[in-house]
């Protein structure tokens, strides 16, 4: 079984536990494993574009050293962790950037490299990973098609990525940064059917919910609007923040729009026990509409 | 803020922090039209980069919308002249911050529903906006 070294970040094991746990569960059903990385520490949640604030580098820098003590590939679930975990070991790596990259390896006085190795090691960078991208491009869309047990019966899903996840796309390399498809691709191999969407990757409003509520309200219901509009029976994302924005920021006038994460569908369609899927930490009554749909 | 500086003085050093050249912008106002925060944001990128190019960078210093900006990417993403405002914006906050002046005291934040909002959206806002 291939073997990943896994980065949770603080919200996965909190608020979004129904993001984790399933995601360990359903990896092991498809052929790899997760292992956490010991003494990980927060990413710092959001990346800081100042051209000289070394400081907010340091936490990811931490990271991206330890994680490559253990492998090669870090993997997040986390849109956030990705997000800043990618882009900090960009910075890393920028031709011009030695000064300052040499800076904050001194800095995090971590070896850069793989643990066993005697002094004197090779210096090695982390390629920081997504987990749907060790699904689509390790494991493979037909692999993961040959152990979905229970197809989602064409249930009309909108894909949701939010920003972190697609922007920067010189950076990120994940997917396109207007109309991303990994998410959809993944959905249909499991017997959904995506639905178009037209805010796949417009921004929920993020962090400006702490104190500016109205804002992130507004931008939320609007991409619930569309994929409503669209004929959505649900959302399915893999960002926390993006989740609760659209999840329980809304007035819940009905519970006909769930916002699941990927990695609960994921979940269902490989025949996860219900009590591995951590539904009860989504708004509204998500097993109603599972079992509605003859999922659960 | 270091209002001893003069505008040009200003401006040189928000471009450095941020990277970016504003007389790069030909106000086109792709970057406003995709902003999904635009409504609420005053003033909105091409505006607040037009205040810098007329040299009124205390103007943008001293507004709400620099701390509307959430860091989506969009507007950089779209702009046709790659400039990106969230950079600016960035570099703007991080002024003000380090006159040691927060926006948001953590303390005083008044939301019904602290308990449930993901600690990532807490650390997120107080590094954006808090000293």
């Amino acid at each position: 079984m291939r073997k990943y070294v896994y980065y949770p970040g603080c919200t996965l094991y909190t608020k979004a536990r129904n993001l984790d746990l399933c995601a360990r569960r359903a990896a092991e059903k498809v052929g790899f494993e997760l292992t956490e990385m010991p003494s990980w520490n927060c990413c710092g949640a959001i990346y800081n574009a100042t051209s000289d604030d070394l400081a907010a580098q340091v936490g990811p820098v931490r990271n991206l050293a330890k994680a490559s003590q253990l492998g090669e590939k870090l993997v997040t679930l986390c849109a956030a962790c990705y997000n800043v975990l990618k882009r900090v070991q960009d910075r890393l790596d920028q031709p011009g950037n030695e000064v300052e990259s040499e800076r904050l390896k001194t800095f995090v006085d971590e070896k850069w490299g793989p643990a066993d190795e005697p002094q004197g090691h090779t210096e090695r960078s982390v390629k920081v990973l997504h987990y749907l991208e060790v699904l689509k491009n390790d494991v493979g869309w037909d692999r993961v098609k040959e152990k979905v047990t229970k197809p989602l019966a064409k249930l009309k899903v909108a894909s949701y990525y939010g920003c972190l996840m697609v922007r920067p796309k010189e950076v990120l390399g994940f997917d396109d940064a207007e109309n991303p498809q990994v998410m959809d691709d993944l959905m249909r191999v499991l017997g959904a059917e995506p639905t178009k969407f037209d805010f796949k990757a417009e921004c929920c409003g993020g962090y400006l919910v702490v104190n500016r509520r109205e804002v992130a309200k507004a931008a939320s219901q609007k991409i619930l609007d569309n994929a409503r509009a669209w004929g959505a029976e649900a959302i399915v994302t893999t960002c926390p923040l993006c989740q609760y924005n659209l999840d329980k920021l809304r007035v819940l006038t009905d519970g006909s729009l769930p916002v699941f994460y990927f990695t609960q569908l994921l979940g269902v369609a490989v025949g996860l026990n219900q009590d591995e899927l951590g539904l009860e930490h989504n708004a509204g009554d998500t097993a109603g509409f599972l079992r509605s749909k003859g999922l659960i | 803020m270091a209002t001893s500086h003069s505008s040009a003085e200003l401006l040189e050093q928000l471009q450095l922090l941020s990277g970016q050249n504003v007389s790069d912008c030909y106000q086109c106002g792709c970057c406003t039209s995709g902003c999904p925060i635009g409504e609420a944001m005053d003033p909105p990128p091409s505006k607040a980069i037009r205040l810098l190019q007329l040299g009124k960078g205390y103007e943008l210093l001293n507004s709400e919308g620099i701390w509307m900006c959430a860091s989506c990417l969009v507007c950089g993403t779209r702009c046709p002249r790659a400039v990106d405002y969230a950079r600016i914006a960035e570099a703007c906050r991080a002024l003000v911050l380090r006159s040691k002046k927060s926006k948001v005291d953590p303390d005083t934040v008044a939301n019904p529903e602290l308990e449930e909002i993901p600690q990532q959206a807490f650390i997120a806002a107080f590094r954006k906006s808090s000293v």
